[in-house]
């Protein structure tokens, strides 16, 4: 039942099973976001001197939870002038693909829901492209200047930030020689190091673009509360609202595993677990990201553009050549 | 009046009853624009009993050096009153020449006064007085420029074009005593909203009428 | 074409930057592009309260800005007309409410000249001290909201940690935490409780480390520099002619500082430097907070050194005060620069017209200025530099 990948063809129990897993994902994605947040407001209130969310259960651990069963029973407010239907919308375009993404994210050895997909790099890039569909439409269908504002901008800001973080993955699958998630962490683990020690360069570059990607501090533009109140989803209320902070945390998951499979050698290390060791690297992240945030201002709208086509982008097409001509070489 | 007899008063400054240094050198500061009311003869005694701070002295010299800048460039009637604001060199404009002098005094070479530190407004029974406090950053004298003007129309030339920091301060005043200032090139209310009835701080203002 | 010369007339563009935005708005003509009308305020979270800033902008470009004030709009100078001078001190409070005693004693300071009053010594020292760690406090806030503004968030929480000691030694000192109706004409109210001045003395190294903290946290920050330096710049003739003061005059280079200029209090005792910037822009607005409030530290410092150990707090001052015929101003040094009354007497008890000079008020209308032609994105830069209070703007 639980070997649905390789069944051809498709059987009704094994149909089950792909819904059961896709449910199960979906659970621990939640659980991840849920608890992401609450650490991000933990952490960050420890690095600035406070306590943090202490109150909703024992150290405010169901904080978060309360939260959305705050924006659960919220009225769901349509602006009268905005576009409905797109308004409607727009929040489910840009969660879908957020979750889609973790279909081929390994998130240990052997686990029956990772899509064995042979163009994993190739599919994540790709959906997590049409988010930006619904984020600008979000902004713009809410008929509001300041979301209108934001919309645009993360749009420009999405589309420029992933050239540079798509190439900088080409240098990863250029030494490992596969599209395939699962693959790339069984060739690290084969050659012996992980890919963050050769491929450095394409290491910084995808952890600034993947940063920008995520719309994280400093590259938070497009939801500038000091600036755009707060970006895109200024109109947005309840559980619509919830959707895209939801999106946005999903990524920031997501954006982790991606890293820690491309370049952090995925589930291997030695004596713990391969989920263990997965989960770790992925907070890794996570936390870097938290860290980011409590220390960076922000960077201004023509700067970002500038730093990403002027800097980013040559240094991910140099990693590309250096590393395509060693392979050459060393071959 | 004459202008013979406004000088006479506002050169012999009214000497306050109580004889504490205090009020001495505060009274001498008397602009004499509201001594009026009082017999000139009274004062002229009291001031002798009273010896005059030389602080006040000294800016009524100043004063008096101002208008005579002033008279060599405007004519005689420019200047209206000389005397002091409380230590404070004290010059009372004529209305039409208001932006000219304050301009030539910006420029003018001994004077250079060119830091408009305060503006206001005073609404006096009789009539409006715009009152500007100017500042030489590089001579450091510091002055106090007057004009009158009826309460209907309240009407005074902008300075805006020589101190554009004085952009808001002539709005308020503006909005709050209703002093039209011509030439000035955005004149609209500003602490309160267009369509505000009356300027609160006339002195007949009335909130329910 | 024509259309877009009228709109930049009607915008009251000047003549000299017409070229400059023709360029900017006409240089692609496929592309039609329209006015955008931005409203930021009166609700927004970077405008410091209830301000409003009505931004036309085509592109990314500003063509031109309006400030509209008055939303907290008290009336102070009417309401002060009916008070008399000791009642006036609470409504000070509420004009710069982050410097609240500097607030109390530029009314006192005008009343105490116009009355010639002798004030005690160790009333000065108190009021000096009170005054400059008032000066720390909002200086500190201006840095937290400054890099709230522009996306850092932990400064402002860090600020608020030293903004407290401050705010709990005045706690101790007059009973308030914001609102301290701390000065009286004549003196001060309390004197300091015992252990206050060792609380003060225990303050000054950790402020001094702090600033350090500070100095190298954020100052040599690349993002912030590049958010700060060469932006909002102006040169001296021109705040000097939109009668800027404080930091933002003396940002330019020129040191205009009206403690040494026309020394008030005690001043001329003590011993500190007036940092000037050199280009004039937020960069130097945001670094002269900084050396601010190591200079005021020195005054601190050499204040505990030299107060007297006791004596009265407040001078003799009729029940009444009636201040004698005349007209007053006095300025002094705010944290935003020149604070001064104008105080218009009849020799009552209240004054016939008060008026306050509000430096927020006189700075903010360089704004439209600097915004003009600009980037959208450095208009929460510049607005945050310039520093306002709005409950002092609109008073």
């Amino acid at each position: 039942m639980w070997d649905w990948q390789n069944a051809s063809p498709l059987t009704g129990l094994n149909f089950v099973a792909m819904v059961v897993g896709a449910v199960v994902v979906l659970a621990i994605g939640l659980g991840v976001v849920t608890y992401t947040i609450y650490a991000e407001r933990k952490v960050i209130g420890w690095m600035q001197g406070r306590i943090g969310p202490n109150r909703v259960g024992p150290f405010g651990l169901l904080q978060s939870i309360a939260d959305i069963v705050k924006l659960l029973i919220k009225e769901d407010v349509v602006p009268e002038r905005a576009d409905r239907v797109l308004f409607l919308l727009a929040p489910v375009i840009a969660f879908i693909p957020s979750f889609m993404v973790l279909a081929v994210i390994p998130f240990s050895a052997r686990h029956p829901f990772t899509a064995n997909l042979a163009v994993g790099a190739l599919y994540y890039i790709a959906l997590s492209a049409i988010t930006i569909h619904g984020v600008m439409l979000g902004g713009w269908a809410s008929n509001n200047k300041y979301a209108l504002i934001g919309g645009m901008r993360s749009a420009a800001q999405m589309l420029s930030y992933e050239v540079p973080l798509g190439l900088s993955l080409v240098g990863v699958i250029l030494m490992a020689g596969s599209l395939n998630l699962n693959d790339i962490v069984e060739a690290q683990a084969r050659s012996g190091w992980w890919y963050i020690v050769p491929q450095f360069l394409g290491f910084c570059v995808f952890l600034v673009a993947a940063t920008a990607e995520l719309n994280r501090t400093p590259f938070d533009l497009p939801e500038a509360e000091s600036e755009l109140v707060a970006g895109y989803h200024v109109e947005y209320t309840g559980f619509r609202f919830a959707f895209f902070m939801l999106t946005e945390y999903l990524y920031l998951f997501a954006m982790g595993g991606l890293m820690a499979t491309l370049f952090l050698g995925g589930w291997t290390g030695p004596w713990l677990p391969g989920w263990l060791w997965f989960a770790i690297k992925v907070f890794a992240f996570i936390f870097f990201q938290f860290w980011l945030r409590a220390t960076m201002p922000r960077i201004r709208v023509d700067q970002l553009m500038s730093f990403s086509w002027k800097v980013l982008l040559p240094l991910a097409l140099l990693n590309l050549v250096v590393t395509a001509v060693l392979k050459a070489f060393l071959s | 009046m004459s202008e013979e007899e406004r000088k006479a008063e506002t050169t012999a400054p009214q000497a306050p009853s109580a004889a504490s240094a205090a009020n001495r050198a505060a009274g001498a500061g008397e602009s004499g624009a509201k001594a009026e009311a009082k017999p000139a003869a009274a004062k002229a005694q009291a001031a002798k009993a009273a010896p005059p701070d030389p602080r006040v002295e000294a800016a009524k010299a100043v004063a008096e050096q101002i208008k005579q800048v002033l008279v060599r460039e405007f004519g005689e009637a420019a200047v209206e009153e000389t005397g002091v604001a409380h230590r404070t060199p004290m010059v009372r404009v004529r209305k039409q020449d208001w932006p000219k002098a304050v301009e030539f005094l910006r420029t003018h070479p001994d004077w250079k006064l060119n830091y408009a530190e305060c503006m206001a407004g005073t609404d006096y029974p009789d009539y409006i007085e715009i009152v500007l406090y100017v500042q030489s950053t590089e001579l450091g004298h510091f002055v106090c420029l007057k004009t009158r003007t009826d309460r209907d129309p309240a009407e005074v030339p902008s300075l805006v074009a020589s101190h554009p920091g004085l952009n808001w301060e002539e709005r308020e005043i503006y909005d709050l005593l209703g002093v039209r200032f011509t030439g000035h090139p955005d004149l609209r209310r500003i602490m309160m909203w267009e369509g505000f009835k009356g300027h609160p701080l006339r002195k007949d203002y009335r909130e329910w009428d | 074409m024509a259309q877009t010369e009228e709109t930049l007339e009607r915008l009251g563009v000047p003549a000299d930057k017409l070229e400059h935005h023709r360029l900017r708005l006409d240089d692609d003509p496929d592309v039609r592009t329209e006015e955008m009308l931005l409203n930021v305020g009166p609700q927004h979270p970077s405008t410091h309260g209830v301000f409003r800033l009505l931004v036309k902008i085509r592109g990314e470009t500003i063509l031109d800005a309006e400030p509209v004030i008055g939303y907290l709009h008290r009336g102070t100078e009417k309401l002060a007309e009916d008070l008399q001078y000791t009642q006036i001190i609470p409504y000070t409070d509420r004009l710069d409410y982050l410097a609240a005693m500097l607030n109390n004693y530029a009314l006192c300071h005008t009343v105490e000249e116009a009355l010639g009053l002798e004030i005690p010594e160790r009333a000065e020292y108190l009021r000096v001290i009170v005054m400059e760690l008032q000066r720390i406090a909002s200086h500190l806030l201006f840095i937290g909201t400054y890099l709230l503004d522009l996306g850092a968030m932990s400064p402002f929480l860090y600020v608020f940690q030293e903004r407290e000691r401050i705010v709990q030694m005045f706690n101790k000192i007059c009973g308030a935490r914001l609102t301290y109706n701390y000065m009286r004409i004549g003196g001060v109210k309390w004197d300091a409780p015992p252990g206050w001045l060792d609380e003060v003395r225990a303050f000054v190294p950790f402020m001094k480390e702090r600033i350090k903290m500070y100095d190298d946290l954020i100052t040599g920050n690349e993002i912030f520099l590049n958010r700060t330096r060469g932006i909002g710049q102006y040169d001296t003739e021109t705040a000097l002619k939109y009668g800027l003061s404080g930091i933002n005059l003396r940002c330019t280079g020129f040191a205009w500082d009206l403690r040494r200029k026309k020394p008030y209090s005690i001043y001329d005792r003590f011993e500190f430097d007036i940092p000037v910037g050199t280009r004039g822009d937020c960069f130097d607005r945001y670094y002269l907070h900084l050396l601010e409030m190591q200079q005021s530290l020195r005054i601190v410092e050499q204040a505990l050194d030299q107060i007297p150990d006791s004596g009265p707090v407040l001078g003799k001052v009729p029940k009444l005060i009636r201040v004698p015929k005349g007209e007053y101003y006095s300025g002094i040094e705010g944290a935003r620069g020149e604070l001064g009354f104008y105080i218009v007497s009849d020799g009552k008890d209240k004054p016939y017209r008060l008026k306050i000079r509000k430096p927020s008020f006189v700075n903010l209308q360089l704004l439209p200025e600097l915004l003009r032609g600009q980037n959208i994105a450095n208009l929460i830069a510049i607005l945050g530099a310039v520093d306002i209070v709005l409950g002092e703007v609109d008073a």
